[in-house]
């Protein structure tokens, strides 16, 4: 029916992620326990879905299922970069669900159904749909952080981020009724339309504070400072390949969020209007919580000693740099840092996860002496996606900061670009730190052999030609995603 | 008959209300406020809210009461534990709370208007409200059911015996 807006091919990465989970969890349920054939499955299924993704690239901004959901180069390119998240998890994954006797058709159905809701996320074109699809990412992820029962740490990570996240639910969906009810409307285009305009003295009232919950609640799921306190705890205590998916994709998804409602649905159009004076405020909430993030992360990963806490700060760093980007409203850049952020963060989560065993035994940076020549295949790749998250030149992690540090000059927000400049500085010391650790330190015991799966050479491969491609050669990638953002702009018009 | 039905509902809902907090057992208290979801669906009916009625006995009355019940039966408080709660700084909170709910009530008192619904109308009739979740609203629906799915597979792998 054509008054309904059916169209099956703009979910169709949703369709297929959505079929794969539920074929993966009833074989689960009738022949349990074979791994290789659920994970090819789900894999399968992923790389799927990211073809139908490909498949909207070359449509432009149009709308399905009543203006519920878009297609946009933003959400294909947002799309691809989950995806590929989702499919290194279940690569790095793949030695823990032995080792740990996990089912792996529930897990990875949980992977698999936690991917719908981040592409929903991105494709969200309504508050409505932009909460039922975070509502379903944290669902999986709280189950997920929870999944080594026994262990103290996993099932108190797993509470902890259960009650703040719930918390922060609430303040979301409390900031979509106030926002509905300033502008009568849950869709974002709708409201982007009502906003340029004037608006009542109470409807601008509810519009401030319906915004402020909003980034309250955007704020706890992309662990910005002040809203990160349960980060740390979490990344800690959840199984190890959970917390290469938490710290990555959802993440992805939540920027995107982020984007697609404060940058691109309240932007400041510098005209008189509602949208004007509730960007004037929200650029300066978003400016501190960016400077916050970048410093108090940056300074606190110094003093870890636990590899898991460093990289939990980390993110909360790398999250404040992000920010800068969505102030300066460069989505391109953002899904750019995003992609690599990606690739270099997993990377380095997959040889935590191999190093520390089962039960997470050897997390702690100076269980890391002696590795560097005695287990080479470990020590280098680890090398380069910790200086990679540092920036260095060469990396792709360089070319993503210079990107978005050079768009956030041009907009006009040079003191974040100078404070971001310092706090890479600052965060060369403690990746570097690990690296010094690997090589130069001698061990006290024994440097064990750990065997390496064939699933872990697969994601090593993807990851360490990612962070160089991205490095070296970028410009095919930039050039993609300016078109996109061209086409996208010309839309909005 | 209307007005009756109203003083009926109404008082039945504050007398339920005050033994919520009155009652010593917490068992009694959560009696008392089926009592109070009860009262309040009818209010609603008055009010020409059907489907709002229904969803209030079915999700609240029926489901998370029920839900109360059960965690009170299996954590087997007794009436006298239930006192041990009582703090004195709590009470000194309580007056500045009353007076502003009490503020609150008397502002909307004075500034009421009367504005009633006119006859005829759809919003909140159960079938305005079902075309609309089957048209406008299709995809959040769909959505939901993906989402009520993850939290039921979510519950059977955290229960799941090691």
């Amino acid at each position: 029916m054509e008054s309904l807006g059916i169209n099956y091919r703009a979910i169709g990465p949703e369709l297929v992620l959505t079929v794969t989970g539920v074929l993966v969890m009833l074989l689960e349920a009738f022949s349990p326990g074979k791994k290789v054939r659920d994970g090819i499955l789900a894999a399968a299924g992923i790389v799927l879905a990211g073809v139908a993704a490909l498949a909207l690239w070359e449509e432009g901004p149009v709308t399905a299922f009543s203006r519920m959901v878009i297609v946009d180069g933003f959400r294909v390119f947002f799309t691809l970069v989950i995806l590929l998240g989702t499919l290194l998890t279940i690569f790095v994954s793949w030695g823990f669900l032995d080792e740990e006797r996990i089912p792996p058709g529930e897990y990875f159905a949980l992977l698999l159904f936690g991917a719908v809701g981040m592409t929903l996320l991105v494709a969200g074109n309504d508050l409505m749909i932009l909460f039922l699809a975070l509502e379903t990412i944290t669902i999986a992820t709280y189950v997920l952080a929870g999944y080594r029962r026994e262990d103290l740490r996993s099932t108190e990570s797993a509470l902890k981020y259960f009650l703040l996240g719930a918390f922060s639910s609430a303040f979301l969906l409390y900031g979509i009724a106030l926002l509905y009810g300033a502008t009568r409307t849950t869709n974002l285009a709708e409201m982007a339309r009502v906003v340029s305009g004037p608006l009542g003295q109470a409807e601008i009232v509810l519009l401030m504070a319906g915004a402020a919950m909003l980034l309250i609640g955007f704020g706890f799921k992309v662990t910005t400072v002040p809203f990160h306190v349960w980060t740390p705890d979490v990344y800690e205590g959840a199984p190890t390949p959970v917390t290469a998916f938490l710290s990555t994709a959802p993440k992805a998804a939540g920027f995107a969020a982020f984007l697609r409602v404060f940058s691109l649905t309240f932007p400041p159009l510098g005209i008189e209007s509602a949208a004007d004076q509730l960007a004037s405020h929200w650029v300066a909430a978003v400016t501190a919580m960016s400077i916050l993030s970048m410093t108090f992360g940056n300074f606190i990963a110094i003093a870890q000693t636990n590899i898991k806490r460093m990289l939990a700060y980390s993110s909360i760093a790398h999250a404040g740099y992000v920010l800068i980007g969505v102030l300066a409203r460069d989505w391109a850049a953002v899904a750019f840092y995003m992609l690599v952020y990606t690739i270099m963060n997993l990377g380095c989560f997959a040889i935590v996860a191999l190093w520390a065993r089962r039960g997470d035994e050897r997390v702690l940076i100076a269980e890391y002496a002696g590795l560097g020549f005695r287990q080479p295949l470990l020590s280098f790749p680890l090398a380069i996606f910790l200086v990679s998250l540092a920036g260095f030149p060469g990396t792709a992690g360089f070319v993503a900061k210079f990107w978005l540090f050079k768009s956030a000059w041009g907009a006009g927000f040079p003191e974040l670009v100078i404070i971001g400049v310092l706090m890479t500085v600052v965060s060369v010391y403690y990746y570097l730190y690990v690296v010094i650790v690997m090589f130069f330190r001698e061990p006290k015991e024994e440097v064990p052999r750990v065997p390496l799966s064939r699933a872990f050479v697969a994601a090593m491969v993807v990851a360490l030609v990612g962070v160089f491609y991205l490095g070296l050669l970028p410009t095919r990638v930039f050039a993609v995603l300016n078109t996109a953002q061209n086409l996208l702009a010309i839309g909005q018009r | 008959m209307e007005r009756a039905l109203f003083v009926i509902f109404a008082l039945t809902a504050i007398v339920a209300a005050l033994n919520v907090l009155l009652r010593r057992h917490p068992l009694h208290s959560a009696l008392a406020l089926l009592v109070v979801l009860g009262a309040l669906a009818g209010l609603y009916i008055l009010l020409g809210a059907y489907f709002l009625a229904m969803i209030q006995v079915v999700i609240y009355a029926g489901a998370i009461l029920v839900l109360f019940l059960f965690v009170i039966m299996l954590l087997n408080i007794r009436a006298e534990e239930a006192r041990l709660a009582r703090r004195p700084f709590l009470r000194w909170l309580a007056l500045p709370f009353a007076l502003l709910l009490g503020a609150e009530i008397f502002y909307l008192v004075r500034t009421f208007e009367e504005n009633p619904v006119p006859s005829g109308t759809s919003v909140g009739v159960t079938e305005a409200i079902g075309r609309e979740l089957f048209t406008t609203y299709l995809l959040p629906f769909e959505v939901t059911s993906i989402l009520i799915l993850i939290a039921i597979l979510g519950a059977v792998v955290l229960a799941r015996r090691g």
